[in-house]
């Protein structure tokens, strides 16, 4: 009699059905609620692991104190962030609040329509303290430059503020020689400077967005680009190949062993660690290596200056802002905009400063009481005033700095020639942007 | 081998064999069936999402093959193949070789039980490190700057400079296939160590009276024991060594370049960097049908568990 | 082939004989311990460096040994939690896993099936073995959006058992049919019906089978990782690997930290695999090469 009762069948038919049904239902209760009320006691921030964040984990005690809610920095490194909110507005999910956004990923946002628009849902308008250009670069699609196909028929909105001023300027020892203005005098104090252990200049090679964010000022400032206004590539012109031979060929003579493995850190800490003559920087690296006491052994000794001029006259710096935006998914866009606005105060501001922070106000910028502790304002703000350059705002730019970034890291290696690697890099980024409809 | 159950003997009053069967056929697949259907279309529909995925764009218009042509005209899928490839035939013959050896060198070296049941316990602890761990334990050894190998040449006196183990395409290969070989020729060591075992005695004393050499004796009689076993580690190792992503995305990230740009690191780029769904979907698909076409004819081959 | 003559059997040969083997036997083993152990210790070391040490020259020794990284990564980091998060995973996992196999390994040991489909089932088990996650990673994320549990941790327990499967199914067929039908027999004899006898002559003889099944269950879970890092978005969900991973970053000087994470994440399963020792290579071959 291996025969089971109708009531035992139906008994653990039940028993188990009410298992499977009820094991989900337990483990999602396990999850976050998100509440709707107006009110909400945390705001979730997908933020950037590195300097750039330092400083805002450090002010978020602040707001806490005086609003009562909590805001949780969630940090990812820089490639994993990308991928992670673009999932994350894919899935269309209510995880973030707030997100850090390098400002080359605002096409992308913008495009997959993934933000809330900061103007006209919340009030935003233009204060006259901040760079005109930092807006431009939160504003989708863009004010100025070539904009994508598919993006031209769109309302302008802002979609994002600055909360990094970075803007990538150029570092050397000033307790050695005076400022280099061109990149030739870069070149030949690279030469009279090299070392033994002390490199003429360090290049920041690794592959992807660190060496694309270190050569696309040499880029620009011999004239060459990525794209042209009309997004053709340009990677394979005369003038791009000569700044990439420059970079790779001439200033990889005196620069670190292994460039082609050295991202920020590394590249700050030779600075820091009295190895280094001379290498563009970023402001985050200023504050959060170079300048800090308890482990630099160069503190004073280092001057900050815009990028220096190319044989096209110009030393274009580039814009490496980090915004705020606020997801679609969010459920407290109202709270969230409020920390932005929170963060963009004056005194919040001088506060967010004095803990390492990167400002884009003028006027603390040009405040001469601070120029002695934050060496590198005047520098920034003059870059903010020169306009610097940003990179090309098109929804196909991971691709295209994966594309070219592996290229460049290839040539910073020895791997390819300047001429083989961008044409590499060109082939690529041609084919990539034509099956993305771009005009070619 | 699993013996056949054997089928009940008449216990209640009367009934045919037969009867008796299908009643419990009858409750076996009142059981079986609702937790396997549920759980083989669990496994099913994302074969045919993916399917789905990759022959249609985002928005849902059909488009066909074009996904499918575009991955088959990617040159880097077919550097990532080779990569895979180069790294399979790294991998695999060290493990083995290397497992050989010390799995006949304890084998005949190590009498002492303690002794070799502290080296089991010594082999296993690599085998269930999580990769990432593995990877971050890489990191400190090959990273250009705080890595300790290098430290360690230079202290010695063998080198003289910085060596860019991640930096060279050859290097970084070898980095990645290293630790590879450093978690799993344990494996190979204990299964083929259990393998010796099994060796009967008699055997190999009779050869050793008739003096023949520990390379006679491998090859004429140990040989004979672990060649299936060499079979099942070839088939688990080598479908391990398709799928690995974890240690290789840290220590590497697929670099320099796209020189350790695996297969499955090549997938995730197209899909999480490139955000080319389609694209990636159709990489996805033919994976998962060559991995069981291949899964299908090996299996014939192998000397698996057959009821 | 001539063979080789043996080795002398008597005097000094046999000393030095004797001393030369052991002598091979030390290098030997020598060489191997220290290929395995000093990257370890090398982990163990750099997770107990303070911030500043990490600025100056290497050294194999930390200078001023600190325990400051731990508390970074656990705390300062809230890593803590990432902890709980991969506890909480893999237990359910394994509840979901072992139950799961239970019902579909039950029918096929202890009911006469056809060994057609017995064997079809294990076959398929086995097969599913060798899915590479990132093929299945695409079209999974499409049914997390469309099931909305992105950021959930039942998408990762889903997943997770999925994969564990098969390994189940293949240990406990295993370990059921090992215990002979006669026992459950004599229970239906005397009048249990099928679950009792399941319950209380099964369960309790294939208790070390679970628990073996079950710890290796555990610790596979334990160290997944790309599914973590895709269907996850914050510390609601995310795993102890995806934090580990997100430590190593060459924008910031953490090795430190890296390391101590590291440390964190092997050390459980290491904990466990003592436990389950003698079942790891049947686990990692579902069955297929199984020592006793």
């Amino acid at each position: 009699m291996q025969r089971i009762s109708r009531r035992e069948f139906v008994k653990r038919t039940a028993v188990t059905g009410a298992a499977f049904t009820s094991l989900p239902a337990f483990l999602a209760a396990c999850g976050t609620s998100t509440t709707t009320s107006n009110k909400p006691s945390k705001l979730v921030v997908a933020a950037v692991q590195g300097n750039e964040d330092g400083p805002l984990k450090k002010v978020v005690g602040n707001y806490k104190s005086q609003t009562g809610i909590e805001v949780q920095v969630v940090e990812f490194p820089y490639a994993d962030l990308f991928t992670k909110l673009v999932t994350t507005f894919q899935a269309n999910d209510s995880s973030y609040d707030l997100c850090m956004m390098d400002d080359p990923w605002m096409p992308k946002f913008g495009t997959m329509g993934a933000l809330q628009p900061l103007d006209s849902n919340f009030g935003f308008t233009r204060d006259s303290d901040i760079p005109t250009v930092v807006y431009d670069v939160g504003t989708w699609p863009p004010p100025h430059g070539p904009v994508p196909p598919s993006e031209q028929g769109k309302t302008q909105h802002l979609y994002g503020i600055t909360i990094v001023g970075n803007v990538e300027m150029f570092m050397y020892r000033s307790d050695k020689s005076s400022a280099p203005t061109t990149w030739d005098d870069v070149y030949a104090n690279a030469a009279k400077y090299n070392a033994p252990n002390f490199y003429g200049y360090v290049i920041r090679g690794k592959a992807t967005n660190p060496v694309s964010s270190d050569s696309l000022p040499i880029l620009w400032s011999f004239g060459g680009n990525i794209f042209d206004d009309n997004w053709k590539v340009q990677l394979d012109s005369d003038a791009s190949i000569t700044a990439v031979d420059f970079l790779t060929r001439k200033l990889k003579k005196y620069a670190e062993p292994g460039a082609e493995s050295f991202d920020a850190a590394e590249r700050s800490q030779a600075m820091a660690t009295g190895k280094a003559y001379q290498s563009t920087v970023w402001p985050g690296e200023i504050t959060g290596i170079v300048e800090d006491p308890s482990v630099s052994q160069v503190k004073g000794k280092v001057a900050y200056i815009p990028i220096p001029q190319g044989p096209s006259g110009k030393g274009l710096g580039m814009m490496g802002n980090w915004l705020l935006g606020i997801p679609k998914g969010s459920k407290n866009g109202q709270a969230a905009a409020d920390f932005i606005k929170w963060m963009l105060k004056t005194d919040n501001m001088r506060n967010y400063v004095a803990q390492g922070g990167i400002p884009i106000r003028n006027s603390i910028l040009n405040d001469a009481s601070l120029a002695a502790a934050n060496p590198y304002f005047k520098a920034l703000a003059a870059s903010f005033a020169a306009v610097p350059n940003w990179r090309p705002r098109t929804d196909q730019w991971g691709a295209v700095e994966t594309s070219y970034g592996t290229a460049m890291n290839a040539a910073v290696a020895g791997q390819l020639t300047p001429q083989a690697a961008m044409q590499k890099a060109a082939g690529e980024i041609r084919t990539v942007m034509k099956a993305a409809n771009y005009p070619s | 081998m699993v013996a056949d159950l054997p089928v009940p003997t008449g216990i209640q009053p009367v009934r045919t064999g037969r009867r008796q069967r299908s009643g419990q056929e009858r409750l076996a697949y009142t059981i079986l069936v609702p937790a396997l259907g549920t759980v083989f279309i669990i496994v099913t529909i994302p074969f045919v999402i993916a399917i789905w995925q990759s022959v249609t764009t985002d928005d849902g218009t059909f488009i066909g093959l074009r996904n499918y042509s575009r991955a088959l005209g990617n040159p880097l899928f077919f550097d990532a193949l080779r990569a895979t490839g180069l790294y399979a035939l790294i991998v695999l013959p060290t493990e083995i070789l290397l497992g050989l050896g010390f799995a006949l060198f304890v084998h005949r070296a190590v009498k002492r039980a303690g002794l070799r049941a502290t080296l089991y316990v010594a082999a296993v602890l690599p085998l269930v490190v999580p990769p990432v761990a593995v990877g971050v334990v890489a990191r400190l050894i090959y990273a250009p700057g705080y890595g300790v190998l290098n430290y360690v040449l230079q202290t010695v006196g063998i080198t003289h400079s910085e060596i860019q183990w991640l930096g060279v395409s050859a290097l970084a290969m070898g980095a990645v296939a290293s630790v590879d070989i450093w978690q799993w020729t344990p494996f190979v060591y204990l299964v083929l160590f259990a393998g010796l075992q099994t060796v009967p005695k008699e055997s190999i004393e009779a050869a050793q009276v008739d003096g023949a050499t520990w390379w006679t004796q491998f090859r004429y009689i140990e040989l004979h024991y672990l060649r299936p076993l060499f079979l099942l580690i070839l088939f688990f190792r080598m479908a391990d060594v398709l799928r690995v992503f974890d240690h290789v995305y840290i220590l590497t990230g697929g670099g320099p370049g796209t020189a350790t740009q695996l297969l499955s690191l090549y997938i995730y780029r197209i899909e999480f960097r490139f955000f080319d769904g389609g694209q990636a979907a159709a990489l996805a698909v033919m994976v998962l049908v060559s991995i069981s076409i291949l899964y299908s004819l090996v299996t014939r081959a192998l000397p698996l568990e057959r009821a | 082939m001539a063979p080789t003559p043996a080795l002398p059997r008597k005097g000094g040969g046999r000393t030095l004989a004797i001393g030369i083997r052991l002598i091979l036997i030390a290098a030997g083993l020598g060489v191997a311990a220290f290929l395995y152990a000093f990257p370890l210790y090398w982990l163990i070391a750099t997770s107990l460096k303070g911030k500043p040490e990490l600025y100056q020259s290497i050294t194999l020794v930390p200078r001023h040994p600190t325990l400051q990284p731990y508390y970074s990564v656990l705390f300062d980091r809230g890593f803590w939690v990432l902890l709980k998060n991969s506890v909480m995973v893999c237990a359910a996992t394994v509840l979901v896993t072992l139950a799961v196999g239970l019902v579909i390994t039950y029918p096929i040991t202890r009911l006469s099936v056809s060994p057609r489909l017995r064997v079809g089932v294990l076959n398929w088990a086995l097969s599913l073995r060798f899915l590479p996650p990132v093929a299945v990673v695409v079209p999974y994320f499409a049914i997390v959006r469309t099931l909305q549990i992105y950021n959930q941790p039942i998408a990762l327990i889903g997943i997770y058992s999925l994969f564990n499967l098969p390994f189940a199914i293949w240990m406990l067929k295993g370990f059921l049919a090992e215990i002979p039908i006669e026992l459950e027999e004599a229970a239906l004899v005397d009048g249990a019906n099928r679950w009792t006898s399941f319950r209380r002559v099964l369960l309790p003889l294939a208790a070390p089978g679970l628990m073996a099944a079950a710890t290796i269950v555990f610790t596979f879970a334990w160290s997944e990782f790309l599914f973590a890092l895709i269907l996850t978005a914050t510390p609601n969900s995310q795993t102890f690997p995806v934090g580990v991973q997100g430590l190593v970053t060459q924008f910031e000087i953490i090795w430190n930290d890296m390391a101590a994470s590291g440390v964190i994440a092997m050390s459980v399963p290491l904990v466990l695999m003592v436990i389950a020792r003698n079942y790891i290579v049947a686990g990692l071959t579902f069955g297929v090469i199984r020592e006793k």
